[in-house]
This record gives structure tokens, C-alpha cells and sequence, in this order.
């Protein structure tokens, strides 16, 4: 009887040990390499204080990737890596199949949404061209009269026609014309999860990370396995390595 | 000799039955108080120390809160105490309290009640202990892996040991995992009717094969023990879901239900769970002695399997082709299931059955009478009609039972 129930304890003991050992090993040999993430809102309730993390290759934007495929939710897909400048890796192409020679990261498809980005040439009251890209331009049509608000960089902080009801005031710079020219390009955006979104840390701290506007700073190293898999190894922040 | 709960509810009766015994000359007085005198020792303990229950229950909930204290002193800590600390206190609290409980109800045998739930506290922690692992590497692939982890780890102890907690973790955690893995499966539909039908048809399924699986176990004197928990939850569970079909209403486009009722997303569950319950029914028609009514009992459980199956792999042919009507046919089903409940619980003298089918009776009636989906005339024929199948059924069963005391020559009592 103590010979069984100890070797069915032992099993439970085995079962833990090996999630820890597992995961060592896929860490020790998988290849490293380093994600940048953006913000977004945090806690996950079954398991109390998480960052939730998007990375930058959670979005995949098939147009700009010259991808006419299409990908159900929940298919396994395979996104591949090329290394930036500054050490990170970007996606530049997305498949069904692993490629070879190249890196690439598993994950799973999600869901599709259509991006769609407007450039639009504006003649102001003095008569010179500006060309603009504001976030959303739906209901303006050629030849109506718009103001746009700035920010110091000339990007639009928000755009109103003359004959809107609603007319903000501007805080910074604004530009007033007709608009002379609008083009819009539409283009597929693929959401893709990798199994390593969430970060536990300690009561409290999970939101200094997410409100760290400036998330550049917040780098993740992520082990990938050989079959593209990958798991979070550490958080980057400020110089100081969370494990 | 071990201490039943029966043991103490029967002296008050005993004392009744031994007055009558008496005047009928059966037993003498001496008899009488030697018998007595049996169970007053029992009696005494309970009104000194509480039933035994009571120090079920108590060390149950103690064990839970033990638990759960553990998960908050590592949550609340968790910068304080190093990598390696935090799965030290896991490991160390798993063995300790798996350990004692061991040694108290088994080794020493002094305290088997608060040595089981010590073993019980042993599984939580184990549970919690995945979790906390996931947690300490940022592990999230896919959540209810952690949960099917702890259903494997537990349910070898829970056979072995034979203890009813240990298999309603197992099983409870297991149905969890179930609905967790499903709906993550399903969580790129939009859950409209049609697909919420078939998380409901799944569960049905499930439960049907918890039902085999328990009358197997009851079948078997080594995992009678064990029975409880299956049937208990496996009928709840048909039941339950069998209620909720009563309110059953397709009410949408012929295009929503082509383009959702998609039940090839579940599809993979079915074969285990199949599986299961055939061996499940294989396995009880194998002993010898059988309880009564087995027959209809499998009979029943296998034709409402059947059903749930056609409808859950060709839920878009019924949807169609029956419509408004598969709602009156679950109705008159689900009436059918508690009648049946009811007749197997009373000649099987088995509470949990009557329970079960009483329970579901008053919901039933509840909800058909303040159903406003039905037209009154269909409501008040339904009323009728059941009642009346009643009462011929009661007519019939004391037509029976007269006939049957008339040949015992006893009097009706």
C-alpha cells in the first residue's frame, strides 16, 4: 500500500518537474532572439497580475507583405523573421508552411481585419499643396472644405468638414482648404497568437510596464524551438532583465 | 467496526420497530435492550463529538482553505521569495500534506476523516502547483492543458485510493477542461444559437458517458466506492442539459444556421467519449448479479446517446428538417428521462435517482407553465396529458400492488 500511494505521489511529482524541466531545455536550446512589444490593457483574471503583450508581429499586414492568401482562424501559420538594425526581428512574410533557410516563429491565425489609409492633398486658402495622412477620412468627399488639427511632427490629431456640426478647436497648428485629391488603400491585416502574451509579475507592477508609453524601451526574449515554437525567456525594461 | 452514516438515523427507528417486535412476542425485553444497547454507544458519540460528517466537512473545508492560503502566500510574495523558494514551498507542501495525510488515515489509522482530506489538500496543491509553474515561466501556450495535467495526475490516486472527494475533483476539473478546450475551439465563432447548441450537445454527451461509467462502477464491488460521483454528476449533468433543451429555439435564418451549427469543430471529442461509454456499458453487462431495471436503464441511456449523437453530427439536417418541433420532441423526452428517473429510483430503493427526477419534475412544471413561447391550448394539453399519463401509471401500479399483497394475504398498511 505506502509502495503504491508513494509511486502514484511520485507521478504528480513527475508531472511538475517536468513542466519546469521542459521548459529549461527549450530555453537552453532554442535560439533567442528579441520582440518588440506595444501596449495594451492588462490583468487576466485566472491568474492575477499579467501584462498582457502585443507584439509588433501580432499584426501582419498582408498587403504591404504582397500576401494574396487568405487564413482561417486558428490555422497554424509560420511568420518569418528578418533581424533589424537594432537587434529586434520583424515579420516580413507570413505561410502555411515552415520555410526553410529563413527564421520563423509558430503561431496561430485569429481573425482578419481591412486596414484602409487615406492620403489625402489638400490646397489651403493660400494656395499651396499639402499632402496629408489622417487615421480616418470616411465621409469627405473632393472639393469639401475641411480643417485639420496638427501635432509638431504634421501629423493629423483630427480632421472636420466646414459643414460638420462638431467643430473642435485646435491645440496646436491646423490647416485650412479643399481638398483636391483623396486616395484610399485597403489592405488585409492578420492577427496572429504566439503563446507568449501574457508576463506574470508581482502585485502592482504589471501596470508600470503597460503605462511605460515609451514601449520601445520593453524588448522580450523569446526561445523558439526548432519547429518555430516559441516561450517567453525574459522581459527587457530599462536595462533590467525580468525572468 | 466502521461508522456508517446510516448508523445514525437507524436507532431512532430501531426503537419503534423493537416496541412493536415486542408486543408481538419476537424478542423479549433483554433482546430488546441488548439491541438497544448497540447503537446507544453511537448515539452518544454523536451527541458528545457530532456526526461523523460534520469532521468530513470540517476537515474538507479546512483543507481548502490551507490551500488556498498557500496559493495567496506564494501570490502575495512572489517578489520575495526566489524562483527556486517558490517551488520549494510547492513541493514541500505537496509531499508534506500527502505524507501526513497518509500516515494518520493509513500508517497510524487514528484520524482516517481529517487523513483524507489532508490527502485531498495533497491534490489541490498539486493543482495549484501547475498553475504556479505555468505562472513562474510565463507558460501560457494553451490554458486547459494545465487543467487536463491535473485531472491525469489525480485521477490514478483517485482509483486507487477509492475516495469520493478525490474522483469530484478529478471529474469536476475534468468537465471544466471540457467546456474550457471546447469553447476555445469555438472561440473564433461568433456564438449565435446554433453553436452554443453545440457546446450544450458535447456536455450532454459527456454527461450520458459520466452515467455509464458510474452504473459500471456500482456494478463492480471494487469501484463501488467510486460510483457516487459519476452518477451523481453524469445524471445532474443529462438532466440539467436536458432542462435546458426544453427551451429549445432555432428561430433563425435558414442562412444563419447554414453558416454556423458548425459542429466539425467539436468533432474530435466524440470518438473518446464514445468509446468510454461503450466500454462503460460493456463492462456492467459483464457481472453476474445486476440491479434492477438494468435493462431499461442501458436501454434508455443508449437511445438518448444515440439521439444526442445524430443531432450533434447532423445538427444542420435536424435544424432544418425538424425546426420548431425538435422542441416539443425535447420536451416530451425530458418528461420521458424523469419518469423513468423516478420509477428506477423507487424500485431500486436508490434516493440519488429520486432526487434527481423529483428536483427536475417541479422545474419542468415551473418553466412550462410560465413558458410564453407556447400557445396556451398546446400548454394546457401538455398539463393534461402528463397528468393523466400519471395517474393511469399510479392506477395501474396499485392495481398491481394489491394483487400482489393479496397473494402475500396481508393487509394494506
Amino acid at each position: 500500500m505506502r509502495k503504491k500511494f508513494i509511486l502514484l505521489i511520485l507521478l504528480q511529482v513527475v508531472l511538475l518537474a517536468g513542466m519546469i524541466v521542459y521548459r529549461h531545455y527549450w530555453v537552453i536550446t532554442g535560439k533567442k532572439l528579441l520582440l518588440r512589444i506595444e501596449p495594451v490593457d492588462p490583468r487576466d483574471i485566472f491568474r492575477g497580475d499579467y501584462v498582457r503583450l502585443r507584439y509588433e508581429i501580432s499584426s501582419l499586414n498582408l498587403g504591404e507583405m504582397g500576401i494574396e492568401e487568405s487564413f482561417q482562424p486558428r490555422e497554424r501559420v509560420y511568420v518569418h523573421l528578418e533581424q533589424n538594425p537594432d537587434g529586434t526581428y520583424r515579420a516580413t512574410s507570413v505561410s502555411r508552411e515552415p520555410p526553410s533557410g529563413k527564421i520563423f516563429i509558430q503561431g496561430r491565425a485569429r481573425y482578419t481585419t481591412t486596414l484602409t489609409k487615406w492620403e489625402v492633398t489638400l490646397i489651403d486658402d493660400e494656395g499651396q499643396t499639402h499632402f496629408l495622412k489622417p487615421s480616418w477620412f470616411g465621409s469627405v468627399k473632393k472639393g469639401d472644405r475641411v480643417t485639420f488639427c496638427l501635432d509638431n511632427q504634421g501629423g493629423v490629431v483630427e480632421s472636420f468638414k466646414e459643414s460638420d456640426s462638431y467643430k473642435p478647436t485646435c491645440k496646436g497648428p491646423s490647416l485650412q482648404g479643399l481638398i483636391e485629391e483623396i486616395q484610399t488603400f485597403k489592405s488585409k491585416v492578420l492577427e496572429v497568437e504566439y503563446g507568449i502574451e501574457s508576463f506574470f509579475v508581482e502585485e502592482g507592477k504589471g501596470k508600470r510596464i503597460e503605462s511605460s508609453r515609451d514601449t520601445k524601451k520593453v524588448v522580450l526574449e523569446i526561445a523558439l524551438r526548432k519547429d518555430g515554437r516559441g516561450t517567453i525567456a525574459a522581459l527587457l525594461m530599462e536595462g533590467k532583465r525580468f525572468e | 467496526m466502521p461508522v456508517r452514516k446510516e448508523d445514525f438515523s437507524f436507532p431512532k427507528k430501531l426503537e419503534t420497530e423493537a416496541e412493536e417486535w415486542l408486543k408481538e412476542g419476537i424478542i423479549d425485553s433483554n433482546q430488546k435492550s441488548w439491541i438497544l444497547e448497540r447503537y446507544r454507544l453511537l448515539q452518544k458519540v454523536e451527541e458528545r463529538a457530532g456526526p461523523g460528517r460534520l469532521i468530513t466537512t470540517l476537515s474538507v473545508l479546512g483543507s481548502l482553505l490551507v490551500g488556498i492560503g498557500i496559493i495567496l502566500f506564494i501570490a502575495s510574495n512572489w517578489s520575495a521569495i526566489s524562483k527556486l523558494g517558490k517551488l520549494l514551498i510547492i513541493f514541500i507542501s505537496l509531499a508534506g500534506s500527502y505524507g501526513l495525510g497518509f500516515y494518520c488515515r493509513y500508517e497510524k489509522g487514528h484520524y482516517p476523516k481529517v487523513g483524507a482530506s489532508l490527502i485531498l489538500l495533497g491534490s489541490l496543491i498539486f493543482g495549484a502547483g501547475i498553475f504556479l509553474i505555468a505562472q513562474i515561466y510565463h507558460l501560457k501556450a494553451h490554458q486547459p492543458n494545465g487543467l487536463l495535467l491535473w485531472g491525469a495526475g489525480v485521477l490514478p490516486l483517485a482509483y486507487y485510493l477509492g475516495f469520493k472527494s478525490l474522483m469530484t475533483l478529478c471529474l469536476v476539473d475534468l468537465l471544466v477542461w471540457l467546456g474550457m478546450e471546447a469553447s476555445y475551439r469555438m472561440s473564433y465563432v461568433e456564438l449565435v444559437p446554433p453553436d452554443i447548441f453545440a457546446l450544450i450537445l458535447l456536455f450532454w454527451t459527456a454527461g450520458l458517458t459520466l452515467w455509464a461509467i458510474g452504473l459500471w462502477h456500482r456494478e463492480w464491488a471494487s469501484l463501488k466506492m467510486i460510483s457516487t460521483p459519476f452518477i451523481l454528476m453524469g445524471a445532474f449533468l443529462t438532466f440539467f442539459i436536458g432542462f435546458l433543451s426544453t427551451f429549445f429555439r432555432p428561430g433563425l435564418s435558414e442562412y444563419v444556421i447554414q453558416l454556423h451549427a458548425n459542429s466539425t469543430l467539436l468533432i474530435s471529442f466524440y470518438p473518446v467519449l464514445i468509446i468510454l461509454f461503450l466500454i462503460a456499458v460493456i463492462f456492467r453487462l459483464l457481472p453476474d448479479r445486476k440491479e434492477r431495471g438494468w435493462i431499461y436503464e442501458t436501454i434508455g441511456l443508449m437511445i438518448l446517446l444515440a439521439i444526442v449523437l445524430i443531432l450533434s453530427l447532423y445538427l444542420q439536417w435536424a435544424l432544418f428538417s425538424f425546426k420548431g418541433s425538435l422542441r416539443l420532441i425535447f420536451n416530451l423526452l425530458f418528461l420521458l428521462q424523469i419518469i423513468g428517473l423516478i420509477f428506477l429510483g423507487f424500485i431500486r430503493r436508490y434516493s440519488v435517482y429520486v432526487n434527481i427526477g423529483l428536483l427536475f419534475f417541479s422545474l419542468d412544471v415551473f418553466a412550462r407553465y410560465f413558458d410564453l413561447f407556447w400557445e396556451l391550448l398546446p400548454r394546457s394539453l401538455f398539463f393534461i396529458f402528463g397528468g393523466l399519463l400519471l395517474l393511469f401509471g399510479g392506477i395501474y401500479l396499485e392495481r398491481k400492488r394489491r394483487k400482489i399483497l393479496a397473494s402475500f394475504h396481508l393487509k394494506e398498511v
